[in-house]
């Protein structure tokens, strides 16, 4: 590894990822990099397999065939999962009789996490006042809020979060939006999934598009709407609304992959 | 609500975690949830409720008891004191055990509990040392009161004190039967993962077992009896002195450490092979 051409190690890296549900099959042949430095944003119709490949990766299932790696090795080799990888996947991941605090707490006890980072999240998700109440009385916007409190416990280089806009007010989808760009900017890699185009547009940097468990397209966002939008409209949209596009790009590429599309509309 | 835009702070020291750190943060669970001290209220309650039912009993329908009854409890009263107690507070132990892991499948915490310590089997190992810990400390704290309170009911019956070394080898005994009973409660859980599912499998496996078996004709069914958990532990409150037990105190001491270790063991093999919910 002398060479100084190496490129750097992929934050996630998937080769040939597949998971079959019986007959379905959730994810299929997957192979993508998340790099360090960007928002990655996971995009794709309900049921295009963007949840099931996030819990690949984490190891939260088994593939049938191919690997995951997160910094060069499988999730379940790493010895500091969250100081590595920070996730929210379903929002909804606590003991709702216990305290946000108490569930920041054992999960911080349990990587040997410095007691003070509880605080510190606590503080940094806005969740302070809430932060003694029980979880379970926790509405979906503060839930979301502590799932993104726990992901940010290990201070990780990887963040991957699961619809993390779902149930945040406009003031909490303009905190993640400045949220997710200041991880990237500090280098880290964010690879989030969201089904609103036009939050993906203005926050994502790369884009991955899932449709029926493939990957169907892997580039920048601002790549992905100049090749996907219809030409005349690219040409007639002024460049500074391009972004507002992209769901107009992502309705013709997945046009086919829409499991309940409706026929006769195109 | 505000929060400042990023500025995440880096944690001080770094140091891998240990199998220690996955300790305090079970203990940490089991202290911030309110069914455990619900349950090990429950434990101490039943136990020493029915003992002080039973000894009282005992005592005001002596005179009526054929001379067989009474030589059984005079062999043995310690373990007699003992007995409803236990048998009524492994349903609270077991209860508890199965509630820790099974409430993390169905909260959804596994999927928090399995991101931060992904190779699994140390989750379950922590939470079974942790959960150990404190059943027998609980069980220990609830038999000696049930013990000190039983003794003076029956004192007219039979003398007997808590620094005799028959007393000192049953209330440990007490402590060992809830602390497995407890351990059986959380391998159930981890299989079944639904709180009500592994409640339902415990009980039967307490208490309608036995009464199904003992239905069947036969020396085998007592046998099967025998063998049961439930049945093995109050075997090993007592001292042997009873001539129709069909195994010995350490024999059912072993009986039940095999059920422990076997579904313990099972539910080691679900936990890491099975997919999270």
């Amino acid at each position: 590894m002398t060479s100084t051409a190496t490129p750097p190690v992929p934050a996630i890296r998937a080769l040939g990822l597949t998971k079959r549900y019986g007959a379905t099959t959730a994810v299929d042949d997957l192979s993508f990099s998340v790099l360090p430095g960007k928002v990655t944003g996971f995009l794709g119709p309900n049921g295009a397999g963007k949840s099931t490949t996030m819990r690949l990766v984490l190891g939260l299932e088994r593939p049938d065939a191919g690997t995951a790696s997160v910094r060069g090795r499988p999730y379940a080799e790493l010895e500091t999962p969250l100081r590595e990888v920070g996730a929210m996947l379903e929002t909804r991941s606590f003991h709702p009789g216990r305290s946000g605090r108490g569930h920041l707490r054992c999960l911080a006890q349990s990587q040997a996490l410095p007691a003070h980072r509880v605080q510190e999240v606590i503080d940094l998700v806005g969740l302070r006042d809430a932060a003694d109440r029980r979880a379970g009385g926790y509405s979906l916007g503060m839930a979301q809020r502590l799932g993104i409190a726990a992901a940010l416990l290990g201070d990780p280089q990887v963040v991957v979060l699961d619809e993390p806009v779902n149930g945040l007010d406009p003031e909490g989808v303009r905190w993640i939006r400045g949220l997710l760009k200041g991880l990237a900017a500090e280098g880290r890699a964010v690879l989030v999934s969201s089904h609103l185009m036009n939050e993906m547009a203005v926050t994502a940097d790369h884009l991955l598009i899932l449709g029926r468990g493939r990957l169907l397209a892997d580039c920048s966002t601002a790549d992905f709407v100049r090749r996907y939008t219809d030409p005349q409209l690219y040409a007639d949209t002024p460049a500074v609304a391009r972004p507002a596009l992209l769901e107009e790009a992502f309705m013709r590429l997945t046009a086919d992959s829409v499991e309940y599309a409706t026929k006769g509309t195109s | 609500m505000t929060a400042s835009d990023t500025g995440v702070i880096a944690p001080a020291a770094a140091r891998v975690p240990r199998f220690g750190d996955l300790c305090r943060s079970e203990w940490t669970k089991i202290r911030t949830v309110r069914s455990s001290a619900w349950s090990l209220s429950a434990m101490a309650l039943l136990s020493l409720g029915f003992t002080v039912f039973v000894s009282s009993a005992l005592a005001s329908s002596w005179s009526t008891w054929n001379a067989a009854d009474k030589a059984r409890f005079t062999a043995d009263p310690v373990g007699v004191i003992l007995e409803p107690g236990a048998t009524f507070g492994q349903l609270a132990v077991g209860v508890l055990g199965v509630l820790l892991m099974a409430s993390e499948y169905s909260t959804g915490m596994i999927r928090a509990s399995m991101l931060a310590t992904p190779r699994r089997t140390p989750i379950l190992a922590a939470k079974a040392v942790v959960f150990a810990v404190v059943v027998f400390v609980s069980a220990v704290g609830v038999a000696v009161p049930a013990f000190l309170v039983g003794s003076a009911l029956t004192s007219e019956q039979a003398s007997t004190s808590l620094g005799d070394a028959g007393t000192v080898r049953a209330v440990l005994a007490f402590g060992v039967f809830m602390t497995l009973t407890g351990l059986i409660g959380l391998g159930i859980g981890a299989i079944v993962r639904h709180p009500a599912g592994g409640i339902g499998a415990m009980a039967t496996l307490q208490y309608v077992a036995p009464l199904l078996l003992s239905l069947l004709p036969g020396s085998l069914a007592e046998h099967f009896v025998a063998a049961l958990p439930a049945t093995s532990g109050q075997v090993i409150l007592s001292n042997g002195s009873d001539v129709n037990g069909i195994y010995p105190p350490l024999a059912c001491l072993g009986i039940l450490m095999a059920w422990t270790a076997v579904l313990l063991a099972a539910g080691f093999v679900s936990v890491k092979r099975r997919d999270v919910p």
